[in-house]
């Protein structure tokens, strides 16, 4: 969490950072034309994982499927384009709507940080999930290409 | 920010670090007995670059950053890092550079000092650290220090010819506190 205040100023040099960012991909999620939230992901170019950073939708708009199908577009663009194995994110463990979509995805716990994060007044556990590229085929592998495979033979 | 001087046990110490302690790391970085379990194991490992980062600890107000010195001699570096002081934790981290000093102890001393301070003045409610399994003497100097294992990464990176794990381990600073 970055304590700043929200405002266009402050937003403005972040993007400005994050257009130069080489190990971070940032991205509007969108809808219907307008903006609903954000995403951002790492992608170490070293190792064959990455992580999912932040994911955040408008409160207004939570209870409609945008964080659940930002998520598939999102691993899609990781397994299917950057050819990663493993996506992990951290989650506060008292955030049911953020625990249910790396469920629905197929992501399993493989830490708990104890006491890790505080906001309104108490702290909370810090999950840590893993989401395997076979588990990823297995589930999605059928639905959430993000291309269809090419053809055999094309060489040129 | 630079940490305060601590002066520790067997010759450790704890030092603000200097546009001078970068220099060796520069050279530490090119040994692949130090960097072995490290990625990606090349980079700007130039003066200019050194004092970049050294600029950057200076000015940072969300880290403690602090040279390693044994017997007098700059051997390494350690910090806490990102540290939310809403939430009053951080990320550790320890590099020593002297690879013929390894399982003297110095790893364990640091972590010792690191930890007290982070309760003593900096407040810090828990620390958590990454550090590759097979890493055995920073795993060690961890887990010496008090940090309790929490979680495991498996296949977290690609190192010298095998995939690597992650360890993940968390303390809270004021249940390892002892006053001296």
């Amino acid at each position: 969490m970055r304590a700043e205040p929200a405002m266009p100023a402050t937003w403005k040099e972040r993007l400005r950072e994050a257009a130069k960012e080489q190990s971070a991909v940032l991205w509007t999620i969108e809808t219907q034309g307008g903006p609903v939230g954000i995403a951002r992901v790492s992608r170490h170019s070293d190792v064959g994982h990455c992580d999912v950073q932040d994911l955040a939708i408008d409160p207004a708009r939570w209870g409609r499927g945008y964080g659940g199908d930002a998520t598939l577009a999102i691993h899609r663009y990781l397994f299917d384009h950057l050819d990663k194995r493993v996506s992990a994110v951290e989650l506060p463990a008292d955030s049911e709507r953020a625990k249910r979509i790396a469920e629905r995805l197929g992501s399993v716990e493989f830490g708990r940080g104890h006491d890790a994060c505080y906001r309104d007044g108490a702290y909370a556990d810090r999950l840590y999930l893993r989401l395997d590229r076979s588990a990823w085929e297995e589930r999605w592998g059928a639905s959430e290409r993000e291309h269809p495979p090419l053809p055999g033979g094309i060489e040129r | 920010m630079l940490g305060p001087r601590l002066a520790g046990r067997n010759g450790v110490e704890l030092r603000p670090p200097t546009l001078g302690d970068q220099k060796p790391h520069l050279v530490w970085l090119a040994q692949p007995e130090v960097t072995r379990l490290w990625a990606p194991r090349h980079g700007e490992w130039t003066e200019e670059k050194a004092e970049e980062r050294f600029k950057r600890q200076c000015e940072s107000r969300d880290s403690a950053n602090w040279s390693i010195a044994f017997e007098g001699e700059t051997v390494g570096s350690t910090g806490i890092f990102d540290i939310d002081w809403v939430g009053r934790g951080g990320e550790s981290g320890l590099f020593i550079g002297r690879h013929d000093l390894y399982g003297r102890g110095i790893a364990s001393e640091a972590v010792r000092l690191r930890t007290r301070l982070a309760w003593s003045h900096l407040r810090l409610h828990r620390v958590h650290s990454w550090i590759a399994l097979q890493d055995r003497g920073s795993r060690r100097a961890n887990e010496k220090g008090g940090y309790a294992q929490i979680g495991l990464y498996r296949g977290y990176a690609y190192r010298s010819g095998a995939w690597l794990d992650d360890r993940t381990g968390e303390i809270f600073p004021e249940r390892a506190f002892t006053p001296e």
